[in-house]
């Protein structure tokens, strides 16, 4: 075993790396539902129901025996990967040398008003155990979970967890029921989430018992090997809905994260929407700028999960994309579908590596530059960028 | 360096089951595959995922005569990473889809009734 | 040598197709032309070609614009059919129509030789998409069959396979292009309906990989070692991020489709093309040369105008920014290949493959 020299508590050390999707779960449903609303626990959770089920639209490697989480990622003290904040605290931040890390809890509801609860119940849950009694380390920060059906109650929603030190910004599903980004249903929740200076995120929010996987305009594939590959369309649907119906020109302080979907395919999108808008102008008048231009200015891209192309043809590409200031590092610990950031850091072109890992994270959500050590773990140094 | 090491009994290691032995940066995971025995490296050459914490099981072929079209084979030999899932056939250290990827493989001998892995 | 791979020939009224239609449907109503939810404002076609005849409707026209102003040596007519229609069988009526009438204005008049053409089929009907393929692979000009992009389920599902499989027992490359003529047409993206014209013409060609992603995973190259399929509306700039997906993740999911034995990417070569359109490629000239290596697009993407669509594209433009032999692959050594055309005129050391 090698030598590596340990900090001591309480130390201060540099944030070399911000993991911008985690995944943490309630240790138990009943942990959950003493969050919510009373009279509001039978409808969510209807305890007629002798189950509670589990979707599987599309089987992910495995997920019948690992529920798509990482086998190594279960606490030693029992329950699912992801409910232990001080197992997943010595996994991210003393193991693997992530400094501060964004929590991005998964859930939705099919009834409107049962969603907007929902989600107001998994922010008291996360604010609490995530943000509050187990951050002494200062080192989580959370998502304000809001519904998409319901723009006018998100936008209370938000505005209840304005000022919050570790909120750090708004969470919403891309599984919109057909209405895109860009149109003006979503303005109210837009206008508070950039009022507050909180990012607009957004995560597939699984494959839920009702099935909101989207709908594909030419049908649906069979498989979750091609849907996989091609669902990012989805992300792609909705920025140039964001683009093209003037959404950031209207909200002109709000930044969107599209979290999990991939990034590359950014480049090809930024083309072709340039080429068109300057074939059609007079149909976008209220498109004032170029399309790339909104892209680099209010659109952010978690990395996970990386292609496995060949490494030098891979960083050819982000060069040739140049969107060096608009990716962040994500790990979607503990799924099976996580990127090791020494794996992660080797992919990005050295002179792409500090922003991907840190710096973009830290400009967006306001982060610190340092934060406490826990107890073994590292000094930022034995970091590598090189 | 290369050392013989002393892993365990043969009775200890029934086919089917896996030693984890606390070699080099990562260990070794020594596996009984129907009776014969083989060493892989604990560690996925895609992120270093701990690969002997993986489920040990058959993997799948094409049979375009099956009404699913595929039948279960190389039962008991297949490492799948538990991370991405990428299988692994532990008794060549090549990953079933793409065999140009492997991982590093170890001798292991049996001499009176106990086995030894050189890692 | 130029080889135009997408031209659009148009009836010249409503009414032409019916005197191609059986006596049994002659009292069907058939849509009329511009049958489709997202017309571009200010007309699909463009403007100088809104005259005496209507757009892209007169043989005449047409090639004197293709073969004598752009210098172009042959081109693929893939007509559209008749937009959203329920009854499948009335549906391949109307395709047959189409094509005889393909074969009547346009092919079989031809004494230049320079026009081929595309046997329009209805994937809503697998019997009679087969039975149109029979009926008329045998003639010389048809070049390849072609279906729309807009379908209720991709490709790559079972219920299309004897269409491929007719396709590619004749040699016929399957073209996929945008045309409301299959009975269905879904909100074009998949986060719905676009509210913007560029909105939907931005997003609209992208969804040729969820059929190509099918094909893939579904077995159907890997069973039909000698089917083509082009995917006329461009969009290729895309294939290369989603290809890397679709290679990568290939390595976790083998298992659930084994007959997938090689990376996604390697059926490529043999089995995928592109027409090139005006909204792809990189938008800094100076990438174009690099960009056409990724995926192997250099061989891949044949030169189409689109003609007579309002962003029809010239030769020039299409093969801007690249290099010597990627522009004589894209304006017609791909093309030639892959439809069998011999260049006319030219020396013999010129055609070489």
């Amino acid at each position: 075993m090698t030598t590596i020299e340990r900090v001591k508590p309480q130390t201060e050390i540099a944030v070399a790396i911000v993991d911008t999707d985690v995944h943490p779960m309630p240790v138990s449903a009943d942990v959950l539902k003493s969050y919510a609303p009373a009279e509001w626990v039978d409808k969510i959770w209807p305890t007629g129901n002798a189950v509670s089920p589990v979707p599987y639209f599309y089987d992910t490697p495995d997920s019948y025996k690992t529920m798509s989480l990482r086998v190594d990622a279960t606490p030693p003290g029992g329950g699912f990967a992801g409910t232990d904040p001080d197992y997943a605290a010595k996994q991210l931040l003393v193991d693997s040398g992530v400094g501060i890390a964004t929590l991005e809890p998964m859930c939705d509801a099919q009834l409107p008003q049962a969603e907007h609860v929902l989600k107001s119940t998994y922010n008291d849950w996360l604010a609490d155990v995530w943000l509050d009694k187990n951050n002494a380390h200062g080192r989580w920060r959370g998502s304000i979970s809001v519904s998409a059906q319901v723009p006018e109650l998100a936008a209370r929603e938000i505005q209840r967890w304005a000022g919050h030190p570790y909120m750090a910004q708004v969470l919403m599903t891309p599984q919109t029921r057909g209405i895109p980004f860009g149109n003006p249903h979503f303005d109210p929740l837009y206008e508070a989430a950039s009022a507050n200076g909180f990012p607009v995120a957004t995560h597939l929010m699984g494959q839920t018992p009702f099935e909101l996987i989207p709908v594909y305009p030419v049908g649906n594939p069979a498989h979750w090997h091609d849907f996989f590959a091609s669902w990012p369309l989805l992300y792609v649907s909705h920025l140039m809905s964001l683009v093209f119906d003037g959404a950031f020109d209207r909200h002109p302080d709000l930044r969107v994260v599209f979290v999990e979907g991939g990034f590359t395919w950014a480049m090809p999108v930024m083309w072709r929407m340039d080429r068109i808008w300057e074939a059609r102008r007079a149909d976008l008048p209220h498109v004032r700028r170029r399309p790339s231009e909104y892209v680099r200015e209010h659109v952010r891209f978690t990395t996970q999960p990386l292609e496995d192309a060949d490494v030098r043809q891979f960083r050819e590409y982000l060069e040739m994309m140049d969107l060096g200031d608009n990716l962040m590092f994500s790990t979607d610990y503990p799924h099976w579908s996580y990127d090791a950031p020494a794996y992660a850091i080797n992919r990005f072109p050295a002179a792409h590596r500090e922003r991907i890992m840190r710096g973009n994270a830290t400009a967006l959500y306001g982060l610190p530059a340092t934060v406490k050590a826990l107890p073994g773990e590292q000094p930022a140094g034995a970091v590598s960028f090189d | 360096m290369l050392q013989r090491r002393f892993v365990c009994t043969l009775d200890e290691l029934p086919p089917g089951a896996m030693k984890l032995v606390d070699v080099g940066k990562f260990g070794v995971g020594v596996y009984n595959v129907r009776g014969s025995l083989h060493a892989i490296v604990n560690y996925c050459s895609h992120e270093g995922a701990p690969l002997c914490l993986g489920y040990v099981g058959g993997t799948n072929e094409a049979d375009p005569d099956a009404p699913d079209g595929l039948r279960r084979t190389r039962d008991g030999q297949i490492v799948r990473c538990p991370w991405h899932n990428w299988e692994f056939d532990v008794t060549t250290g090549c990953n079933v889809a793409d065999p140009q990827r492997r991982i590093r493989t170890y001798q292991v001998d049996v001499s009176d009734g106990e086995v030894y892995v050189t890692a | 040598m130029i080889v135009d791979t997408n031209v659009q020939p148009h009836f010249r009224s409503n009414a032409e197709i019916r005197d191609y239609l059986p006596q049994a449907h002659r009292l069907r109503a058939i849509p009329d032309v511009e049958q489709q939810w997202y017309q571009a404002p200010g007309g699909d076609y463009r403007r100088d070609l809104y005259g005496e005849h209507y757009p892209g409707s007169d043989p005449e026209t047409v090639a004197r614009h293709l073969f004598d102003d752009l210098r172009v040596q042959y081109a693929i007519l893939n007509p559209l059919a008749r937009g959203n229609i329920a009854d499948y069988l009335l549906n391949s009526r109307i395709c047959a129509a189409v094509n005889d009438w393909l074969l009547d204005r346009w092919l079989e008049p031809d004494n230049t030789g320079r026009f081929r053409g595309t046997i329009r089929v209805n994937p809503e009907d697998p019997r009679g998409a087969v039975a149109e393929i029979e009926r008329l692979a045998g003639h010389p000009k048809l070049v390849q069959v072609g279906v729309p992009m807009q379908s209720r389920e991709p490709y790559g599902k079972p219920v299309f396979e004897p269409i491929w499989e007719a396709a590619a027992a004749h040699g016929l490359p399957v073209a996929v292009h945008i045309n409301g003529g299959n009975g269905v047409d879904y909100a074009p993206t998949f986060a719905g309906h676009a509210h913007t014209y560029p909105g939907y013409a931005a997003f609209m060609p992208l969804n040729y990989f969820v059929h190509l992603a099918t094909l893939i995973v579904e077995g159907v190259f890997g069973r039909h070692p000698g089917l083509k399929f082009v995917f006329a509306d461009g969009g290729y700039d895309i294939l290369t991020p989603l290809m890397w997906r679709l290679d990568t993740f290939w390595l976790s999911m083998r298992d659930q489709t084994p007959w997938v034995d090689r990376y996604p990417s390697e059926y490529l070569p043999a089995h995928v093309r592109f027409c090139s359109s005006a909204f792809d490629g990189p938008t800094d000239a100076g990438q174009t040369q690099r960009w056409m290596e990724f995926s192997g697009k250099a061989d891949l993407l044949m030169y189409g105008s689109s003609y007579p669509h309002w962003s029809t594209s010239t030769p020039d433009v299409a093969a801007s920014g690249l290099d010597a032999e990627q522009r004589d692959k894209v304006l017609w050594h791909n093309a030639s290949e892959l439809y069998g055309l011999a260049a006319k005129g030219l020396a013999e050391k010129e055609t070489a493959s």
